[in-house]
């Protein structure tokens, strides 16, 4: 990983931001998905922070929810029981899975955080569901200002959406280097960049990159690969399997996960709490929403297969957690209805490194060209 | 030291409402009336307010658990890429969709509709999208709240009434039902108001039984068998609102009262047992060789949360109050559940982890904790996927019953 992009992930590693925010006073949140409209929490001048644990083994998780569910889920549990999280003021999650919604209930039984709110997504996209949704962002604003003893101000939303609006721009800008003909950035340095992002606030993080990609565009780009392929998945955050996928002759062009391209796809248009439902309701590759005459699926293809056409990627590789549920029952229709060759990895940790590196390699073998 | 086992005798009960069930099914099937998929929570009145064929997936996936063709099912489902850990119901349906020569007979009807909602999880909802696919049919969609402290206050553990409830949530999903009514009355013509109430005055009654028999339940000693009880669900779920699940629960409660009378038990009670966990339908017996031992069931908290208090004053309120179950809610709401296991007066717990199901598999550690440090209850969570027998051998089960009711003496 180059320098740029080492400081970045330190950031992500260390929680460095985090501190800093901590010693000016200000209020952090944990979320857990990332369809939690942060820039509510962003208004009331508080920190939204993405919760993630690192853990090759699960073994506290392991006794409070089964062993079989998510590696995100597994790895926030793990990290909570551990006190990796007992600086935060609160939690957050949203009803758009079960695995959310319980490991949001699991959270509140163990940890007891002084906040927690879950946000009640609609599924649907319709006039009733849209109204509903704008009340609930509403309510879920009363309830964390209340807890703040701080006043909401439509104001400042319109500020921080602004903000968000911003950074989402810029991410776009990466996206478009990575998509490069000789991408000028490499994966692992894309997620270290996503996940410090999702460790400081973003005004911060859009202060620190802005330059990036002036800088990136000068340098020549990477030609040592064979497929460009388009990475498909969920809550996955692990450079080294990235790192095992470039190593195998891949160059991942784009992807549709919660940690990247389905957290920051979608600017929110206008401001207050109608637009902001508008986009959280609308604008992501896993959210199980979708409008009143089409599947979710059906949006996520559309997605993935708009993600190919215009990063020019070859393939896909699909990360099926062994326990995500979204991946569980979408990943048959991605592999059918897809016209590009798809590698599905199922995937669990602790990464058997030497397996998806065959797999990998057989795949570029196949798919990759000359 | 097994003793003898004394069940309700619900049995004919039952043989006799499946066979109205499917009376009914077959003649409206003759009528070309359309067939819908739904699953359970969802408001099952409006089946016979509509007059449509149902068919339920998660039922289906059961008997075909029971006959014992569920394990091929699930695995076609996983060579078709379908996860490993998703709901056993829905692995089954997709093998009976996909291999329907494994099935067991006669299979569910192909689906003219199917209603999603997410009364109990997500993944009610994402299986609707796979099987609306599938057959390329219209879906609607109920979202019920997932209830935390902040939007629902003291539910009752059977009735389901709250003493307040987020007005925010109750309204969309009242509208959403309105919408389902909409959508219902487009597909199976319009709707009849006076049908309408005569079907929830009958459900009203139907629920008010269910509960008083799983009250009854309670007493001491257990009166009934789970093999029995927990066949109740069906009715709670499905075909609450039928005149033939009145019925059933007309006969059922006269049947459990004068036990009860008589102060007779399924056997002779050493322990009483809460059990929760989706009951797992290939291996029912795993009740009855309990209560041979002498280990009662008075609570099933998974049949405790199919059933509510339906209101026909207020249906569409009372189609809401159907979600207000402690499944569907954060876990300080096991309060109430706390509350049964004392009134009782449990002195273990059977906890079943059906994997694949996030809902009962992640409240289980927390409940089973709230009974021991609420109540000084011990757990035993035996790991049971409702329709893949393979995991759960009875033999290892039995044993580990076996050294589990040692603890207990």
């Amino acid at each position: 990983m180059r320098e740029p992009f080492k400081l970045f992930f330190s950031i992500f590693q260390e929680r460095s931001k985090l501190k800093e925010y901590r010693n000016e006073g200000r209020r952090i949140f944990g979320t857990m998905c990332n369809n939690v409209p942060e820039e509510v929490i962003h208004a009331l001048n508080a920190v939204p922070f993405r919760m993630f644990g690192n853990y090759g083994n699960t073994n506290l998780a392991n006794s409070r929810i089964p062993s079989w569910t998510c590696n995100y889920a597994r790895n926030v549990m793990e990290a909570g029981l551990r006190g990796d999280f007992d600086f935060l003021d609160g939690v957050v999650s949203a009803t758009t899975d079960d695995t959310k919604i319980h490991l949001f209930s699991a959270y509140r039984f163990y940890m007891k955080p002084e906040f927690s709110y879950l946000v009640q997504f609609p599924y649907v996209r319709d006039e009733i569901s849209e109204r509903f949704f704008s009340k609930e962002l509403e309510r879920f604003a009363k309830h964390l200002s209340s807890f703040l003893s701080a006043e909401f101000d439509l104001e400042r939303l319109s500020d921080s959406i602004k903000i968000y609006n911003k950074y989402r721009l810029l991410c776009s800008e990466f996206e478009k280097l990575r998509a490069d003909e000789k991408p000028k950035i490499r994966a692992d340095e894309f997620m270290a960049l996503m996940l410090s992002s999702l460790s400081m606030l973003k005004e911060d993080f859009t202060s620190m990159a802005e330059n990036l990609p002036e800088m990136l565009r000068e340098h020549d780009g990477f030609s040592d690969y064979r497929l460009r392929i388009h990475l498909s998945g969920t809550d996955f955050y692990s450079l080294t399997l990235l790192r095992l996928i470039e190593e195998s002759g891949m160059a991942v062009v784009s992807d549709d996960l919660c940690t990247s391209a389905g957290y920051f796809t979608g600017y929110v248009e206008g401001d207050g709490f109608d637009a902001l439902a508008e986009r959280y309701s609308g604008c992501t590759a896993c959210v199980m929403t979708s409008s009143n005459t089409e599947l979710s699926v059906e949006e996520r293809l559309r997605f993935i297969r708009k993600k190919l056409r215009e990063n020019e990627a070859d393939a896909i590789v699909l990360l099926k957690d062994r326990g995500c549920e979204v991946c569980g029952h979408q990943c048959p229709w991605i592999v059918r209805e897809i016209d590009a060759p798809v590698l599905v990895l199922d995937l669990d940790f602790p990464l058997s490194v030497e397996q998806y590196r065959t797999r990998m390699e057989a795949f570029v073998e196949a798919h990759g060209g000359g | 030291m097994e003793n003898s086992w004394n069940p309700l005798g619900y049995k004919n009960l039952y043989r006799e409402l499946f066979k109205k069930h499917l009376d009914r099914q077959n003649e409206l099937l003759k009528k070309n009336r359309p067939v819908g998929w739904f699953f359970s929570f969802h408001p099952s009145e409006l089946i016979y307010i509509f007059d449509v064929v149902p068919a339920f997936p998660e039922q289906y996936s059961a008997y075909c658990a029971a006959r014992g063709s569920s394990v091929d099912l699930i695995d076609t489902s996983i060579s078709s890429g379908y996860g490993h850990f998703l709901c056993d119901y829905f692995k089954t349906t997709i093998g009976m969709i996909e291999a329907p020569e494994k099935a067991t007979p006669p299979l569910m009807p192909k689906p003219d509709f199917i209603i999603s909602s997410r009364a109990l999880c997500v993944a009610h909802h994402e299986m609707a999208e796979v099987f609306s696919r599938y057959y390329g049919i219209p879906k609607y969609t109920v979202n019920y709240p997932y209830w935390t402290t902040d939007s629902l206050k003291n539910p009752d553990e059977l009735t389901k009434e709250a003493e307040w409830a987020e007005e925010v949530y109750v309204e969309y999903t009242i509208e959403r039902l309105r919408g389902l009514v909409d959508f219902l009355s487009k597909i199976a013509g319009e709707v009849d108001e006076d049908r309408f109430m005569e079907v929830f005055r009958k459900s009203e009654k139907t629920s008010e039984l269910l509960i008083k028999i799983l009250n009854l339940m309670m007493s001491k000693p257990t009166p009934g068998s789970q093999r029995e009880i927990s066949d109740l669900v069906f009715i709670a779920f499905f075909v609450l609102g039928s005149d033939y699940a009145l019925e059933f629960c007309e006969n059922a409660y006269e049947i459990i009262k004068e036990r009860v009378k008589r102060k007779e038990g399924v056997s002779e009670e050493k322990y009483r047992l809460l059990t929760f966990g989706i009951v797992p339908w290939h291996s029912l017996k795993i009740y009855q060789y309990c209560e041979s031992m002498g280990a009662n069931f008075p609570v099933n908290l998974y049949v405790n949360a199919s059933v509510h208090k339906a209101d026909s004053s207020n249906p569409y309120l009372s189609m809401v109050r159907r979600s207000m179950h402690f499944t569907n809610s954060s876990y300080e709401m096991l309060d109430g559940v706390v509350k049964t296991a004392k009134k009782a007066e449990i002195d273990g717990a059977l906890l079943l982890e059906n994997t694949g199901c996030r809902i009962t598999s992640m409240i289980i550690r927390p409940l089973a904790e709230r009974l021991n440090e609420d109540l000084g209850v011990q757990s035993l969570i035996l790991e049971a996927p409702q329709c893949d027998p393979r995991v759960m051998p009875m033999e290892r089960a039995k044993t580990q019953i076996d050294a589990f009711l040692e603890s207990l003496s």
